[in-house]
């Protein structure tokens, strides 16, 4: 019973980085803007977060500053693609790989050393139940955020009317502003959101999660989140499916190292990635289904006529 | 800057397949300072291997003071790159080159024999040229203390060993930690974890934890980062350290680390440039040499046990214990060295096998 929960909760708190850094994604996607800089973003968050918490400053701060570093330097590919528009695609590389430049820059001399992570919630009666308590009420906050996240943000594009006016600049931006929208204002917002998300994701790396500050701490799973986003055609709910399936592939395989499984590690290693394909390419078998939920101005840029 | 004509270039070729058998002619003139160069794989970082190797730098900094002028190019990791640098460096008059991982291996290899009055040293190198040595550690021997001394501390008797990839230089330390281990307590057992990653500190918390939850009371992480440390710290239980004192990320429950102190290999190469003595040479060395180190033991080990695991570190180092002594039997049972054997130092880096009581599978 203990493994179980140790699986459990292992799968909840690996994929929570992703959920963050894929929801911010989304939105993004939604308003027809793609960045590829989520790497990038969330380094600089998990560096100035880090930054902050070894300052000494309460953990509350560092996690704020992480979710402004990520969002100004959002605000980098913005400029450059709904101001310039430059291709979005090229753009949102130069974000990643600068940002994990300038995250090196910024951590140069935090490195490795330790620092208190953001405790996990007691909920007195709640975190004490037999089992229940142990798997539901004994995360971290962030956890508790980034599931009211995933609902907020379904709830935002499907049953608001500014999530619908988000998802129709990201289908026809010409028509949203023949209409009188303010197309690239509200592009921004969704930069600068995604922006905001990914420093999140990446301050919950280095002050929560492990807490550390190496270079490239985040290994990669700014790509997983896009690719999450994509996978997961654009539907919140599926992104959370998708980040806890490989979540859970990863401590499963984990796992499966150590009782000792007949099998080559690096096949064990790869099982996460053959597993998310799999299921999500089986979800979104549905081709209208995709084809609805396709922003059909992804990466277009737009410039507002007259 | 140094113009090359064609007959000079003729010329170096010359002197260059004389300097193999005949030793380096004195570089070094009394105002210029010798120039040296430094090329990583990885990111600077404050622990781990990349630190280890910043300290060799400035062991030769401290010898030489201003006789020396360094550069040091960190984060080359693709081998396309490193040929350029490696040969950037070579042009502008560096006497003597490190590179500092494996992976630099063929880049160097590539260019030493265009500068054969430059002298290149390949830390964990396999392939020699008369102006390519290679320098590497007896991690092994570190990692028999370390394991003894988990072996003394760990109720269970289940050790946890998280390894970036499968390959021998990762694989023999794990196999000597569980050696070590078994010397004072015959039926321990070690858990391995492949990460197939050397960085990725998030993955590292997963295995440690996997590790953890499965009952294994000491962890022991051979990657670049604190986090296994820290993490079993956390859960209360003991940690071995790798490449650096990792104490400080546990300070409760770091038992000791198998270290690597480089300081007597750079500054012997820079010596031996600076008076032409410099020649291509293979070395390994452990705990004799200072080359593996351990870092100070846990103050909750007991006294009678750290007297002897200090016995153990100086019988290893005086070469009265051989950590790969027989007779040590495989996963499956088969007699890898026979009794009254040792295993040979050719076979010791390149094991691809793993000793009795690890559970774990390589490829």
């Amino acid at each position: 019973m203990d493994l179980f929960i140790a699986i459990f909760t292992g799968t909840i708190v690996a994929a929570t980085p992703l959920v963050l850094a894929a929801l911010g994604e989304l939105v993004v996607e939604k308003s027809g803007v793609l960045n590829l800089g989520i790497e990038g973003m969330m380094l600089t968050g998990a560096a100035l977060a880090f930054g902050v918490a070894l300052a000494g400053l309460p953990l509350p701060l560092a996690i704020v500053a992480g979710v402004a570093g990520g969002a100004a330097s959002s605000m980098l590919f913005g400029v450059l693609a709904l101001t310039f528009l430059t291709n979005q695609y090229a753009a949102g590389l130069a974000l990643a790989i600068f940002g994990s430049g300038l995250s090196a820059m910024i951590g140069n001399g935090f490195g490795n050393t330790p620092i208190a992570a953001l405790g996990t919630l007691h909920i007195p009666v709640l975190s004490d139940i037999p089992l229940v308590g142990p798997l539901i009420f004994r995360f971290d906050i962030l956890v508790y955020f980034s599931l009211f996240m995933v609902v907020f943000i379904g709830w935002f594009l499907y049953r608001t009317k500014a999530g619908l006016v988000l998802r129709t600049i990201g289908e026809s931006p010409q028509s949203a502003h023949a209409i009188g929208y303010p197309v690239v204002r509200i592009r921004y917002l969704a930069v600068l959101f995604g922006g905001a998300m990914a420093g999140l994701a990446g301050a919950y790396l280095s002050v929560v999660y492990t807490p550390l500050w190496v270079e490239n701490m985040t290994a990669g799973r700014g790509w997983i989140a896009l690719a999450l986003v994509v996978f997961s055609t654009w539907r919140p709910y599926r992104v959370l499916l998708g980040a806890w399936l490989f979540g859970g592939m990863t401590i499963l395989q984990l796992q499966g190292q150590v009782l000792g499984i007949a099998l080559p590690s690096e096949l064990l290693s790869a099982l996460p990635y053959l597993a998310t394909i799999v299921v999500l390419v089986i979800i979104s078998r549905n081709r209208q289904m995709l084809a609805l939920n396709f922003p059909a101005s992804l990466a277009k840029p737009f410039r507002p006529a007259g | 800057m140094i113009k090359t004509t064609r007959r000079q270039f003729l010329k170096y070729g010359a002197v260059g397949a004389a300097i193999g058998a005949t030793g380096f002619p004195s570089i070094l003139r009394a105002a210029e300072p010798l120039k040296i160069g430094q090329v990583n794989a990885s990111p600077a970082a404050e622990i781990g291997w990349a630190k280890q190797h910043a300290l060799g730098i400035d062991a030769i900094k401290a010898e030489f003071g201003d006789k020396v002028a360094v550069t040091v190019i960190d984060n080359i990791f693709m081998p396309q790159d490193a040929e350029r640098v490696f040969r950037e460096l070579a042009s502008a008059g560096n006497k003597l080159i490190f590179g500092t991982s494996f992976s630099l291996g063929t880049p160097m290899q590539k260019v030493a024999p265009r500068f054969p009055k430059v002298a290149f040293e390949h830390c964990s190198g396999i392939v020699h040229l008369p102006n390519l040595g290679t320098f590497e550690a007896k991690y092994y021997e570190g990692a028999y203390v370390a394991g003894a001394a988990a072996g003394y501390m760990s109720k269970a008797g289940k050790i946890g060993f998280v390894g970036g990839f499968p390959i021998p230089d990762i694989v023999g330390p794990a196999n000597a930690i569980l050696l070590g281990a078994q010397s004072v307590n015959p039926k321990a057992t070690c858990n391995v974890v492949f990460l197939n990653s050397w960085y990725d500190p998030g993955k590292e918390k997963e295995a440690a934890l996997a590790l953890l939850s499965q009952g294994c009371d000491v962890v022991c992480g051979m990657t670049d980062t604190g986090t296994c440390v820290q993490v079993a710290g956390e859960k209360g239980a003991w940690s071995i350290g790798y490449a650096s004192d990792l104490a400080k990320f546990a300070p409760e429950f770091h038992l000791t680390a198998f270290m690597m102190d480089w300081t007597s290999d750079y500054v012997r190469a820079a010596k031996g440039v600076a008076d032409g003595t410099w020649k291509s040479e293979e070395r390994w060395d452990g705990l004799k040499a200072g080359v593996v180190k351990l870092a100070p033991f846990n103050k909750k080990i007991p006294a009678e046990a750290q007297a002897k695991l200090v016995q153990l570190e100086a019988d290893i180092g005086s070469g009265k214990v051989h950590p790969y002594a027989g007779e040590i039997k495989d996963q499956d049972g088969k007699v890898r060295v026979p009794a009254g054997a040792m295993l040979s130092d050719k076979d010791i880096r390149a094991t691809n096998w793993l000793v009795a009581g690890m559970s774990g599978k390589l490829a």
